[in-house]
């Protein structure tokens, strides 16, 4: 009786230690499957081209600048910073550069939402009115290049390399799409002047002529 | 005496961790100063932009035996400027011709539209870095051939032949007559 107990206890620990084994396995063969079936984006680069029917009528060149410079230790606001200042302090050399580019921001008319409805014509009153879609605004890219404003390391200083700018580059990008989007200033200031380029445009398009329409430019909110 | 040097073990370990996780977790300060965005130019226009490119392109390049690969995403449009566009309203058809088109590509705005993949230098221990405007030339010269391509895919003659659609639509809707819009040159004007 006791050995066949002592038999049925190994026999359920192995079982036991089977199946553990067995969803230890397929957990990580889960894993593994799941990793590879992740986006293939990454292996292989993506390219998209698409119509569009947009009447692009104001760009604005945003200049964003970032400087580089050791921690001060004046300006350190825990321990933790003040140290890394006290070490920078220590480095021999100095560390100085600034980096600035340009972003575009363009206003435009999608076009494609025009309808036949939106373009009167008043014979009698010799008017065209045209009732356009909202403007919208849109980023319309960055600089390629970046340019190096100033720089200066000297010492043992390590010199800043291609990784270190393309990091700067996209904290900038961050922080510049966070100062448009929190100050309505930027595409208020884009809109209208988009606006004031509608109202001399379609008018100066369509009003010339013998017939000397004038023409009336709305927007749709 | 051995409990003591439990405790005292226990008060030291426990001492150090606190001193790491705060290092961990204490705020740092960025070397890396932003100022504040400024405008520089605000131009207005009128450009009807027909197609628009988005595209993820290598960027690869050397000066000597330092090397660069990077991946950068760019975007585009091509559009065509209708300031002073010549409409001859002579007849009962307006007719206009087609202008030249605008090509214009830049890196995308998107996080993470230019990534460092990789920089070496051939030699053993040699000096790796890539200057700001040796990079920046690598750069123009991968623009300059994703122009070239740009061409050859096609791409210019697609907007061409949309920008043909797309104002004689705009402009018979907006006056009301029959207008024909021709276009010189089908595969666009690069290099001419």
């Amino acid at each position: 009786m006791g050995l066949s107990g002592c038999y049925l206890c190994s026999k359920i620990t192995i079982t036991k230690n089977m199946k553990i084994l067995k969803t230890f396995t397929f957990l990580l063969a889960l894993t593994f499957g799941l990793v590879s079936c992740q986006d293939d984006r990454q292996a292989r680069l993506y390219s998209e081209v698409r119509s569009v029917n947009k009447l692009q009528l104001s760009r604005m060149t945003v200049s964003k600048l970032a400087t580089i410079d050791d921690l001060k230790l004046g300006e350190a606001e825990n321990m933790k910073q003040a140290l890394e200042a006290l070490g920078d302090a220590m480095k021999v050399g100095k560390r100085v550069a600034a980096y600035s580019y340009d972003t575009y921001l363009t206003a435009y008319v999608d076009m494609s939402e025009l309808s036949p409805e939106d373009v009167q014509v008043d014979e009698k009153a010799r008017t065209i009115t045209l009732n356009l879609p909202a403007i919208r605004t849109e980023y319309s890219g960055r600089d390629l290049g970046i340019n190096e404003v100033h720089y200066r390391v000297t010492g043992l200083r390590s010199e800043i390399d291609p990784r270190e700018r393309a990091g700067i580059k996209e904290m900038m990008n961050t922080a510049l799409k966070k100062e448009v989007e929190e100050k309505p200033f930027f595409r208020d200031r884009l809109v209208s002047s988009a606006k004031a380029k509608a109202q001399t445009f379609f008018p100066a398009l369509l009003g010339g002529g013998e017939e000397g329409y004038t023409v009336i430019v709305n927007f749709k909110e | 005496m051995k409990t003591l040097y439990k405790y005292l073990t226990l008060i030291v370990v426990l001492a150090v961790c606190g001193i790491i996780a705060y290092f961990y977790f204490a705020p740092s300060r960025s070397r890396v100063t932003l100022h504040d965005a400024t405008i520089k130019e605000v131009k207005d226009m009128a450009r009807l932009c027909t197609v628009e490119i988005y595209e993820e392109v290598p960027v690869r390049g050397h000066v000597g035996q330092r090397h660069l690969v990077a991946r950068e995403v760019l975007v585009g449009n091509i559009s065509f400027d209708l300031e002073g566009l010549a409409m001859d309203s002579s007849s009962d058809t307006i007719r206009v011709t087609l202008p030249r088109e605008i090509v214009e590509i830049r890196e995308s705005t998107e996080p993470g539209s230019y990534t460092v993949i990789d920089n070496w230098n051939d030699s053993f221990m040699g000096d790796a870095n890539i200057t700001t405007a040796e990079e920046n030339k690598m750069k123009q010269l991968t623009l300059d051939s994703f122009v070239k391509a740009v061409y050859a895919k096609g791409y210019v003659k697609r907007a061409r032949a949309e920008a043909v659609a797309n104002l004689t639509s705009l402009l018979s809707s907006m006056t009301g007559k029959p207008v024909v819009v021709t276009d010189p040159s089908p595969e666009g004007y690069q290099g001419k």
